[in-house]
């Protein structure tokens, strides 16, 4: 059964090729079916491999399946092999289902693109980079996987090209993460350098070995691979291009949301977990940067007013929760809460798409209003993908997540109770931008008119997506609960927890009653403003330091400014005063002189059977000199 | 001679007969189709007994042949290269005026001399194989004769050959002078047991050997009469100048070199090495701005012979493997190339100028496509043939040190680039509308020719991908070079 694991990935990239050969001479219905459908088959065999996995799992839990050796020269051979295990199977189970979903709900909502193969073709090749990233069993399938990913997303987020700021948009995105990626592959030379191997296992099985805790190369790979993971995961201080990614078409966004790209650097740490357990100081940084992240993000959605802004925001900065969990120790919290986050933003971001979409292309949330009674499935839909956001307790999957999130960051031994106090003060923020969100686009007056209404696919969609925002939760439930943990036993195989702190039961309860209070105390502060007394926000940002708070957040904290007065501006001026590139005047002399030397070689192809012969005797006499005189 | 020598020459008894059948069929009865077929048949038969000829080898069939793993595998894969020309060519002399049957006779015959070549133990062999891989050539160079360029080229050709043909003859002359003795295997021990015997008869023996071998390979010095001939042969023709004969003659130089030892004689690796780093820069230098295809691709293949020489002078196992494999591609890739320059003649016109190929995708963009792997496999683009090809090469470079050559070859590529990729976007380039460009572009196609155009794609690219097997089958027969 596990024979079938090359299936995965092969049938989006099939697919992605059929697309790009015949795409332009199918009829659109043959597009979507093989568009969708590929992602389906793949979604389905994942499925049954999980249930094997479930029901018999392999042994020492994992699975390894060589297809071919690419190269085998030397030292180097890199393979074509996939691993199995618990963590690259949640990752495949997100990538195919949630993907297939999307692409699903695409077949509906990009009927109306011209573009409509060329959208299926990027879309399944995105799939199947993201699918190769993660079961990638050697260091070059990883790689080629996070390229591939890089590129996809900056074919998609730049798929409007004939608009100058969507290509502008998409070159930030692939600029921005090619420098962690750059990072991502220094660190892989380094593990490959001192290892001499690129296959990961090995490497993880190697380190504790050869590694002493905080030795000098795991430090500095893990802090490298951290750089990586920091670009492609859209995290401070590599954040800056996700907001502009929202220029891709809506389904886009859900699935570098969701299920791909930014969850590979969430994959990354995780799946190098070994090595930076080595290093409890890059440990540490990668729960601060979380946390810093998770804030500053927050705060900036509180002032977005584009409704695909506010979701980008609330990505970087539950991304940021995720990273908090891994600088913890608690791989499997972190894990879990990108399973459910898979789900309920793919959720908001396709609900936020049939918004726009009903509602003229219109994205401000502040000419929005009023459209709960005429779209109702949108509605709730969206408001459980809210819900789940806020982590309202109980009943929807993020508060279990986000629960553990905060409760390991308090109790593991790497936590501490700054790390809980500050998780918590993001999880306010998050129930204040998330039901602003809703007061705004669903309450009140309505604003503008709904021109078409969500058909069938996009409905069902949401309803799926919808249904597994609440339900995902219930397979790990805290020790005040019932203590249920079938996820992270699943995980343990893989990500093994770190030791916990013993605490009693009523601190932790204590704790989790905070976290709800606050997530109450925010969505209140949401209602007043948004609802009761719209005037009371007029009042507060027309303050002067209201005002200089509001902006400095709306541009979010001022990252893009920094970055082009730092980065861009001296480039630009560089370049301006190095017009006559004395650099390039180097390769230019280059090809200057192969090509004097081309024509003056070419003088020699005289067509003369004479000078032939000669210049052939003259060889003779050279080689013979050589050879007996030396 | 004994039944299982018989067994062992198969390959050449059965090439043989179908030259005198096929002699035979155009004395009665003169059609080019069922020619071809027979050509075809009779190479496909030669290329199908050859597995079941490695049960007896390594066999040594009279003191002049041996026919082991290393022999067989060159045989097949010149006999397969040969295949592919002739069903080319049938495509070719379709839209020819000739008297087109005789070509597959001469054909026939240039393949079991350039067979004979790699099974050689014995100067005698290497010298008849190489005549008679050589006469046969002007005959099929020089094969549309009414017309005045093939006829021009034939000639040249046939007074260069001829004078480098007297170097090789009068390099084993003198070296049988010096140890009394032709058979490698005998040279191979004088040469090792008495250190005494380097003297200046057997340098310059070896030396003036080097010579006639160059010109076959086409290097620099020596390579001067490449870009005429391969311009003015018809397409298919060239595609067998530059594999046939190259491959055969590189086997059989390795083969010498590895049995002897002449590693062992630094002034001729020294020699060598100039002579690779001559032909890298030379051949890609020559073909930077240069407008023919056919030249751009006789210059291309002097680079490429000096890349194979890269791994050649790395020595050892690895040197045999990377070559064999590096040849494999360089075939695959130059069969193609020319392959698709041959199939898009038009009006007694080749496509020559690159300024033919605009526009190609929009005429034919499955054309174009094979067009371009094959360019991208010339540059050693990964997911290609070359790719690994290169990277086989630079490894055994690496590996065996040769820090100077390995960075020529890494420079080299980097301007090879240019004139590929320069071809592959003159192809994806708005046509211009002209009559003449549109109608060698839009004509029909062979549909022999472009099934073996296909075939070769996909050889190309699987070989990239996947190319465990045939390098497992490489590794076997170069292990016996290795120690």
């Amino acid at each position: 059964m596990y024979d079938l694991l090359w299936l995965i990935p092969f049938f989006p990239f099939l697919s992605a090729i059929l697309l790009v050969v015949l795409g332009s001479r199918m009829p659109r219905a043959v597009n979507g079916a093989i568009g969708a459908g590929s992602i389906g088959l793949s979604a389905i065999i994942t499925i049954i491999i999980g249930i094997n996995f479930l029901t018999s799992p392999p042994e020492g839990h994992s699975y390894t399946q060589v297809l071919w050796s690419w190269i085998d020269v030397g030292n180097f051979t890199p393979a074509i092999s996939f691993h199995l295990d618990a963590l690259s199977l949640v990752m495949i189970f997100v990538i195919t289902f949630v993907g297939f979903l999307i692409h699903l709900y695409s077949t509906e909502y990009m009927i109306k693109d011209e573009g409509y193969a060329r959208f299926f073709a990027y879309m399944n090749l995105f799939v199947g980079a993201m699918l190769v990233l993660v079961l990638g069993d050697n260091l070059v399938l990883l790689l080629l996987g996070w390229e591939g990913v890089g590129l996809c997303s900056y074919l998609l987020i730049g798929f409007w090209y004939k608009k100058p700021e969507n290509g502008y948009a998409a070159r930030k995105a692939f600029v921005v993460t090619r420098v962690g990626d750059i990072a991502m592959l220094i660190g892989i030379f380094l593990l490959f350098m001192h290892t001499g191997t690129i296959h990961i296992q090995q490497i993880l099985d190697m380190a504790p070995r050869i590694w002493v805790e905080g030795a000098t190369i795991p430090v500095a790979a893990s802090l490298l691979l951290l750089g990586g993971a920091l670009g492609k995961s859209a995290q401070v201080p590599l954040q800056v291009w996700l907001p502009d990614a929202m220029a891709g078409p809506t389904p886009t966004s859900a699935l570098i949301h969701a299920a791909t790209m930014v969850t590979a650097g969430v994959y990354l740490i995780a799946r190098t977990h070994v090595i930076f357990e080595l290093a409890p100081a890059v440990m540490t940084i990668v729960a601060v940067i979380g946390l810093v992240t998770a804030l500053i993000a927050g705060f900036t959605a509180l002032t977005q007013t584009d409704i695909k802004r506010v979701l980008a925001y609330s990505t970087i900065s539950q991304i940021g929760y995720m990273f908090l969990a891994l600088g913890v120790g608690a791989f499997a919290a972190g894990m879990f809460h990108f399973m459910t986050h898979a789900f309920f933003k793919a959720l908001l971001f396709l609900g936020a798409g049939a918004i726009i979409h009903a509602l003229h292309e219109e994205q401000n949330m502040f000419r929005m209003g009023g459209i709960r009674k005429d779209m109702p499935v949108t509605f709730w839909t969206f408001l459980i993908g809210c819900a789940s956001l806020a982590a309202i307790p109980l009943v929807t999957s993020g508060f279990y997540s986000k629960e553990l999130i905060l409760w390991k960051s308090f109790s593991s031994q790497l936590g501490s109770v700054w790390f809980y106090i500050f998780g918590a003060l993001g999880a306010f923020i998050t129930a204040v931008y998330t039901f602003r969100m809703v007061f705004l686009v669903f309450y009140g007056e309505k604003k503008t008119e709904i021109s078409h209404l969500p058909g069938t696919r996009i409905l069902l969609t949401l309803v799926v997506l919808a249904f597994f925002s609440t339900v995902a939760g219930f397979i790990e439930l805290p020790h005040t609960m019932g203590d249920f943990t079938l996820f992270s036993n699943f995980m343990a195989s893989v990500l093994p927890s770190v030791p916990v702190l013993e605490y009693s039961l009523g601190t932790e309860f204590l704790l989790q009653l905070i976290a709800t209070l606050l997530v109450a105390v925010g969505i209140y502060i949401a209602y007043v403003l948004y609802v009761k007394n719209p005037e009371a926000v007029n009042n507060l940002t027309a303050s002067p330091a209201g005002q200089g708070v509001y902006t400095f957040w709306s541009i979010g904290w001022g990252f893009d400014w920094l970055y082009d007065k730092v980065f861009v501006q001296p480039v630009i001026f560089i370049s301006r005063i190095n017009k006559q590139d004395f650099i390039d005047s180097i390769y230019h002399g280059i090809a200057f002189a192969t090509e004097v030397l081309h024509r003056l070689f070419t003088k020699t192809q005289t067509g003369k059977v004479r000078w032939y012969a000669m210049v052939l005797v003259a060889g003779a006499i050279i080689v013979i000199t050589l050879a007996v005189l030396l | 001679m004994s039944t299982t020598d018989l067994t062992a020459l198969l390959p050449f008894i059965i090439l043989a007969a179908t030259t005198l059948i096929v002699v035979l069929v155009i004395s009665f009865y003169r059609n080019h189709f069922i020619t071809a077929l027979l050509t075809v048949i009779g190479h496909a038969a030669a290329i199908a007994v050859l597995p079941s000829l490695s049960t007896i080898t390594p066999r040594q069939v009279t003191p002049l042949m041996i026919i082991d793993d290393y022999s067989l595998f060159y045989i097949g894969l010149l006999t397969a290269a040969s295949l592919i020309v002739s069903v080319l060519m049938y495509s070719y002399l379709q839209r020819r005026e000739a008297q087109r049957e005789e070509f597959y006779a001469l054909l026939l015959i240039a393949t079991i001399g350039s067979s004979a070549l790699v099974t050689s133990s014995h100067f005698i062999t290497l010298f008849i194989g190489l005549e008679v891989l050589t006469v046969s050539l002007y005959g099929m160079i020089a094969y549309l004769f009414t017309y005045d360029r093939p006829l021009e080229a034939g000639i040249k050709y046939l007074i260069l050959a001829a004078a480098s043909s007297a170097f090789l003859l009068f390099g084993m002359a003198l070296i049988f002078a010096e140890t009394g003795t032709m058979l490698f295997a005998e040279l191979a021990e004088k040469l090792a047991a008495d250190d005494d015997l380097r003297t200046v008869f057997i340098l310059t023996g070896t030396g003036m050997m080097v010579v006639g071998i160059g010109f076959k390979l086409a290097v620099v010095p020596f390579h001067m009469w490449t870009p005429d001939i391969y311009e003015a042969a018809p397409a298919p023709v060239t595609a067998y100048l530059a594999t046939v004969s190259k491959g055969g003659m590189f086997a059989i130089l390795l083969r010498y070199f590895i049995e002897l030892n002449v590693y062992a004689y630094e002034t001729i690796c020294f020699v060598f090495t100039v002579i690779a780093i001559l032909s890298m820069f030379t051949g890609n230098i020559l073909a930077l701005l240069q407008n023919n295809v056919k030249r751009i691709l006789a210059y291309s293949s002097i680079a490429h012979l000096g890349y194979i020489l890269v791994a050649f002078l790395a020595g050892g196992a690895l040197a045999a493997e990377a070559v064999t494999f590096y040849l494999v591609a360089y075939f695959i890739t130059s069969l193609g190339a020319f392959g698709i320059v041959g199939l898009l003649i038009h009006n007694e016109r080749e496509p020559e100028d690159v300024q033919d190929y605009r526009g190609l995708y929009v005429h034919r963009p499955w054309l174009s496509a094979v067009f371009t792997a094959m360019m991208l496999s010339l540059a050693g683009i990964p997911l290609t043939a070359g790719f690994i090809g290169k990277f086989y090469v630079l490894t055994a470079g690496v590996g065996a040190a040769l820090w100077i050559l390995v960075i020529v070859l890494v420079v080299n590529s980097a301007i090879g680039l240019y004139y590929y990729l320069r071809i592959v976007i003159t192809m994806y380039s708005e046509p211009e509308e002209t009559a003449a460009a549109s109608g060698s572009l839009s004509q029909s196609l062979s549909v022999a020719g472009g099934v073996v155009l296909a075939f070769l794609m996909i050889i190309l690219i699987w070989l990239g991908v996947y190319p465990e097997p045939l390098i497992a089958i490489i590794q076997d027969i170069a292990g016996r070079f290795g120690s």
